[in-house]
This record gives structure tokens, sequence and C-alpha cells, in this order.
């Protein structure tokens, strides 16, 4: 650069704009790493492969033995939940949406109840549950804490891909949005 | 105004403002994307273990006479119908629970929660002056970040005073194996 009129003339102006470029482009790094680190701690899980979950035989509400082996080979949510927990409550309408949704793609939903099986019973009629409601009682919940469930809490959502690989595990309702991204890259049409 | 007076400046004012403006708000998407990051409301990172949303201690009031206390977090709440107490090897007697705040559950129907600071008198079955005594408590409560925690045992030694009318100091119930 030169120090030429012209240039010295602009100079204010083109100062504020580098450093609004600066400040746009650190901003824009924070945000990268925000991002990163958030991905990072998404994915602490996603290493981990499934089988725990794969091996799992559990009863249904009706009181049949369910393998999850049975599912080996679908994009499976699985989703610790109760009906003393009303956030897994509210979240559940949107599980039965995106079952019936994208069960021809190969997505299959499976509730693992922290709950006693009346209650289960009752609130899947009330619901309208369209996917299996499995019975794990209160041992359900160390099962999820070895799943990377560390606090022991609920909802907890893990996802496995096609080949039983953890493809994300949450603390927390889903949100609809990302769920549907996550199955979307994980059913990729044939 | 401050605001409409600056926009009316000069040019060069007006592309400092722009500066600041870009600056200011990639700040903001910044921290908004941080906050992201830390996945609230719902990341575990930020919510704590049961035993620390919902302190529990306890301490004589008299020779005959518990009162056990719960100290919930802000933005955790206990459900009142989870909540019991049990003391050994002097059992409580007539234990009531003071009325929560009430609120619809499609479920479950009408619950109360509790919030903030819950006291709870445990009348004992007979004066157990310099005894130890120990006290059990079952909650269950959830946090207003969306998630809730399984019922949660929590318990506590404490040694009824010998001096009547002094009450002894709350002890805090210590973190139990769960979590450590």
């Amino acid at each position: 650069m030169t120090d030429g009129a012209p240039a010295a003339r602009g100079g204010r102006a083109f100062n504020s704009r580098r450093r609004a470029l600066i400040l746009a482009g650190s901003a824009a790094a924070m945000v990268a790493l925000a991002g990163g680190a958030w991905l990072f701690h998404e994915r602490r899980a996603a290493s981990r492969d499934g089988a725990a979950i794969l091996s799992l035989v559990l009863p249904d509400a009706d009181g049949r033995e369910q393998a999850f082996s049975q599912w080996r080979g679908k994009v499976l949510v699985v989703n610790f939940w109760a009906t003393w927990c009303v956030p897994c409550r509210e979240e559940m309408p949107q599980f039965i949406a995106t079952q019936a949704r994208e069960a021809a793609n190969g997505v299959q939903f499976v509730g693992i109840a922290v709950d006693q099986v009346d209650k289960v019973r009752q609130f899947r009629r009330q619901i309208g549950l369209n996917y299996p409601a499995l019975i794990g009682g209160f041992g359900a919940i160390d099962l999820s804490r070895e799943l990377g469930n560390d606090l022991a809490a609920l909802p907890f959502t893990i996802v496995l891909d096609r080949a039983g690989r953890v493809a994300y595990t949450h603390l927390g309702p889903v949100k609809a949005s990302a769920l549907d991204a996550l199955l979307r890259n994980l059913t990729p049409a044939a | 105004m401050a605001t409409l007076d600056i926009s009316r400046g000069c040019g060069r004012k007006r592309r400092r403002l722009d500066a600041r403006t870009a600056f200011v708000a990639a700040l903001g998407v910044a921290i908004l994307e941080t906050a992201v990051a830390a996945g609230l409301p719902n990341s575990s990172a930020k919510l704590l273990p049961p035993e620390q949303a919902f302190r529990f201690s306890a301490r004589a009031i008299d020779a005959s006479t518990l009162e056990a206390r719960f100290d919930v977090a802000d933005g955790y709440y206990l459900y009142r119908d989870k909540l019991r107490f049990s003391i050994e090897p002097v059992a409580a007697r007539n234990v009531e629970l003071p009325p929560g705040m009430r609120k619809h559950d499609e479920f479950f129907g009408d619950v109360e929660t509790y919030r903030g600071t819950v006291v709870v008198r445990l009348p004992l079955h007979e004066p157990s002056q310099g005894r130890t005594l120990t006290v059990h408590a079952d909650s269950q409560g959830c946090a207003d970040a969306g998630v809730c925690y399984p019922p949660n045992p929590q318990q506590l030694k404490l040694v009824v005073p010998t001096s009547p009318g002094k009450p002894g100091a709350y002890v805090e119930a210590s973190p139990k194996g769960w979590f450590k």
C-alpha cells in the first residue's frame, strides 16, 4: 500500500471497514470454536458402539419379551422416559409423528420406560403410542448412565445408525429440527 | 432518541456506527452461539446432580421434634407427593408436609410442587435426647430446563441435644455413592 492522497482520504472509512471485518472475523472464529465444542460435546459418545443396546432384551407393556436385535439394521431411536417426567411426555407426540413419517425409511423408535407397567399402559393408550414401550424400571437409569447419561436424568435419547454405532446421545428434550436433520443424514435416499 | 440522532449524522459517523453495529451483532451472535454450544437449556454440563439441586438437611428442634429441610436450587422443583421421610431407630409420627404450589398435570391431575426452601416438622415417637438418629428422605424433582431426576434417596445422621430448649445445628446429607 502506498501513502498516496486518495488512500489517505479514504483511510478512516477503510479503517472502520477493516476493523469491522476483523471483528466480524474474530466473532466468526469464536462461533466456529463454540460450534466445534458443541459438536465435540454431542458426539462424545459417537465413537461408542451400540452393542450394549442391541444385546438388550426387555419386556414390553404387554409382558412380551422384546430383543433389540430384531431392530438391527434400522436407524434406532431409543428414548428413556417415564410418565412422572413431564418433559418426557411433552416430546413424545413429536416422536409419534416422526415414527409415522419415517417408518418407511427404516427408522424405529423404542421407548424404555423408567416406570411401572400400569402407568405406561395407561399413558400409551392415552397418547396413541405407535412404537414399542418397553419396561426398564429404575434399572434402566443405570443402563442409560453407562451409555453416557452422567446425570441419570430423563428424557435421555440415543440414536444408533444402521451399522449399530451410536450416532447421537442427548439429555433433555430433543429439538425436532435437530432430530429431523440427523435422521435425514442417517437415512440417505436410496 | 440518541440512536435517531446518530443515524442522522454525517457519513463518517454512520460508517463507524455500521462497524460498531456489525461488531455488536457479531458479538451477540457469538455469545448466543456459545450459549447454544453450552447446550442451554438442555446441557448436562449446566445441570446440577440431584443432591445439589435438592439439598437435604435436618436438625433437632427439641428432644421430641426434628426439622427436615430441602433447599431447592433456582430453576428446580420437587414433587410434594413424592416426598417421604423416615427416621431410625425412633420413628416419626404424624408428619405433615406443607402445602406446595398447585399445578395441573394432564396425566396425574392436580399436583403440588415445592421451590426454594421446604421445612417439614418431624415429631418423634418418643423423646430421644442424646440419641443418634438417622433421617432418610426420598424426593423426586425436575429442572425447568426440561429434565427430571429419578427418585433420590438421601440420608443423614444427627444427635439429639441433651440440653432442653436449644435447637441443634442443621446437619447436611453427604453426597452418596450415586455420583461420586
